[in-house]
């Protein structure tokens, strides 16, 4: 399980920006500081998808961060199957699995390489390494290419040995930011099987997306960041309620009208 | 750590742009570089050599023997032309029609034999750096200088020995002390960290940039941060890639120097350098690797640095220009002449190592001042190297 509350990352703002502080109307941005995220909170259970929305700049990929511990935050508790990751950021990592869609790869490594490089960065003894990476080039389909370094790689080949660095160590939760941005039909359709086996596994996964009707394909639950704020949290259905519309899109748009005017 | 330098190590190996610098560049393009250099710098000198200088003098009829000793030189040639005036004379050198013009006064003869020095003008280019046309108007003149000589001696009744004591009344015996080790060493001395210096930064800069805002640019930084290996691990393991590779290119440089000296030796008359260098010695020879250690550990910590704050492989590459001349203006100091490796001179980082590494090759070292200066850079390098940590700790730098 992924708990998140009362989370705040605030970042210094540089000279260059402070000068376009001047124009800004940002409510987050003040003398000295930009308040990226000011206070998000959500959870995640086990074998759930959690859709994470919210336009550009909205403060997503900062949480992630957070979540993932590559940034520490200000204020607030992030658990991962009870280990808080401020405080043993180590332990935590070796639960995590993360992928994004500009997560890139070792050009001159080979796409075994690749994968066996994290699983080795994860502590695994070259047994067990090498029983998981045939069990994942078998599961998406990675054998033809897999002595192939990453620089010739076609995207689809590259995004699927992302997904397999990424959950090379078995982690317990998966955490994907935007990780369908950019790709074609068919990429994305491996992408999204990929979160399904996930689910059934009983893996829980926090994604974050642009894509409406993904979040309609994968997820039972929705958390809305705007502002650095998190606006909603709750099921699809009372998303669509809180809304005010069957269609994702417009129910998206209108619970984002209505922070603005809180 | 070991894992990461392990996989850094293969990447750089699997990597064209990084044999290039640190292989290829020594062992190869180094010695084209510099062979290339030598032939066209000797065809030029003997070009400049065998150069036959168009002259004119005016007033030849007052110093006809100087005029004659000018006619019968085989590096020079009259001028059809005839020049009256120094102002024509300056007028066709800068024309191209006339190498030298020789302005002799039309009373030379008179005050050459009231033994009253002569005033002449010698017009001619010197911008060229291999310009032999002053040399031997000059030899020609000396020669005549010294026949006017004995010829005044001789009605003074001045002997021959008499005549030589007069012109030089101290004679002196040069007892040079200085072996010739020591002798090339100093001029050799200051040219070899010169080079072998930027290699061991040039052999650092690549692999750094690569490492650092390569990874940036890539988007495989983050995926590495999120691993469980702690941040000092990951830069630790990065920042022995770079001092390996930075080591590997001076290595390689000596060895290939080396080679390529022995090569040499065999074409061309190197006997002397050859000799110099089988009197360096093997612990010489390991000390002057030895004391591109730390500094290699200095130069890889701030390249490092540097590339892990940047943000593009491009905006890296930028800051290794100044970068560069920070290294370099020690080591100008170092080449400067009469500098010395003093407990002053020790103080300063990179020129401490230059003259340690020249005073090495000269064989005068004093070796506690070399384990001073070995020991002075290994906590530079130190302190470096925790603050390439403590840089890479900072979100402000990863995520800028």
């Amino acid at each position: 399980m992924i708990e998140v509350s009362g989370l705040k990352k605030r970042f210094k703002l540089t000279k260059d920006h402070k000068i376009d502080k001047q124009q800004s109307i940002d409510p987050r941005q003040d003398t000295d500081y930009f308040h990226s995220v000011r206070d998000v909170s959500f959870h995640c259970n086990k074998g759930e998808v959690l859709g994470l929305l919210g336009p550009n700049g909205a403060g997503k990929t900062t949480t992630l961060r957070m979540l993932s511990t590559a940034l520490l935050p200000d204020q607030g508790l992030i658990k991962i199957n009870g280990v808080d990751v401020v405080k043993d950021p180590l332990l935590a990592r070796k639960k995590i699995g993360f992928l994004s869609g500009s997560t890139g790869l070792y050009g001159r490594l080979t796409a075994k390489e690749n994968i066996e490089y994290f699983g080795k960065l994860h502590g695994m003894n070259k047994k067990v390494l090498k029983n998981r990476t045939e069990e994942l080039f078998e599961m998406l389909d990675m054998n033809s290419f897999v002595h192939k370094r990453a620089e010739h790689l076609s995207t689809g080949m590259k995004q699927k040995t992302n997904i397999a660095r990424a959950v090379v160590h078995g982690p317990e939760v998966v955490v994907l930011d935007e990780p369908t941005t950019g790709l074609d039909i068919m990429t994305t359709q491996t992408v999204i099987k990929f979160i399904q086996d996930l689910k059934s596994q009983g893996t829980p996964v926090i994604f974050s997306t642009h894509h409406l009707d993904e979040i309609d394909l994968l997820c039972e639950r929705v958390s809305v960041i705007n502002e650095g704020i998190s606006c909603f949290n709750g099921t699809l259905s009372q998303f669509r309620e809180t809304g005010n519309s069957q269609i994702l899109n417009e129910a998206f748009l209108n619970i984002l009208q209505e922070q603005s005017n809180v | 750590m070991f894992e990461v330098f392990k996989k850094e190590v293969r990447e750089l190996l699997r990597d064209k742009k990084t044999l290039l610098f640190v292989v290829a560049l020594p062992v190869l393009i180094f010695p084209i570089l510099f062979g290339l250099m030598g032939f066209l710098m000797s065809q030029a000198s003997l070009e400049a050599e065998q150069k036959v200088h168009v002259y004119a003098i005016t007033g030849s009829q007052y110093a006809p023997e100087f005029a004659e000793k000018v006619k019968f030189h085989k590096s020079f040639k009259l001028s059809e032309v005839k020049y009256e005036t120094i102002d024509e004379m300056k007028a066709a050198v800068r024309a191209g029609d006339l190498d030298v013009g020789i302005l002799i006064p039309n009373d030379a003869r008179t005050t050459l034999s009231q033994g009253i020095q002569s005033d002449w003008k010698v017009v001619f280019n010197d911008a060229s750096a291999l310009n032999f046309i002053y040399k031997r108007v000059n030899d020609a003149m000396k020669s005549f200088s010294e026949i006017l000589q004995a010829e005044k001696f001789e009605q003074l009744g001045v002997t021959k020995e008499e005549s030589i004591a007069l012109l030089n009344p101290i004679k002196i015996e040069k007892i040079d002390t200085a072996d010739k080790r020591e002798n090339l060493g100093e001029k050799l001395g200051a040219f070899i960290p010169y080079l072998l210096i930027p290699l061991v930064l040039a052999g650092a800069s690549y692999p750094a940039i690569d490492l650092g805002a390569g990874e940036k640019e890539r988007g495989t930084l983050e995926t590495l941060l999120l691993t469980p290996v702690t941040r000092t691990e990951l830069v630790l393991g990065k920042f022995f890639t770079v001092l390996a590779s930075s080591l590997a290119t001076a290595f390689i440089t000596v060895v290939s120097m080396g080679f390529w000296v022995s090569v040499a030796g065999n074409f061309v008359d190197a006997k002397i350098i050859t000799e110099v260098m089988g009197t360096i010695g093997i612990v010489d020879l390991s000390l002057i690797l030895l004391m591109l250690v730390p500094l290699a550990g200095i130069f890889s910590s701030l390249v490092l640095a540097i590339s892990i704050y940047a943000r593009t492989f491009k905006e890296a590459q930028n800051y290794m220009g100044p970068l560069s001349m920070v290294a370099f203006m020690p080591l100008l100091v170092a080449m400067m002449p009469n500098m010395e490796l003093t407990m002053n001179t020790a103080m300063i980082p990179i020129t401490n190592v230059a003259l340690a590494i020249k005073e090495l090759i000269k064989g005068t070292v004093d070796y506690s001042m070399v384990g001073m200066i070995f020991a002075a850079t290994l906590v530079l390098a130190g302190v470096l190297m925790s603050f390439c940590v403590h840089w890479f700790k900072k979100e402000s730098v990863l995520f800028r």
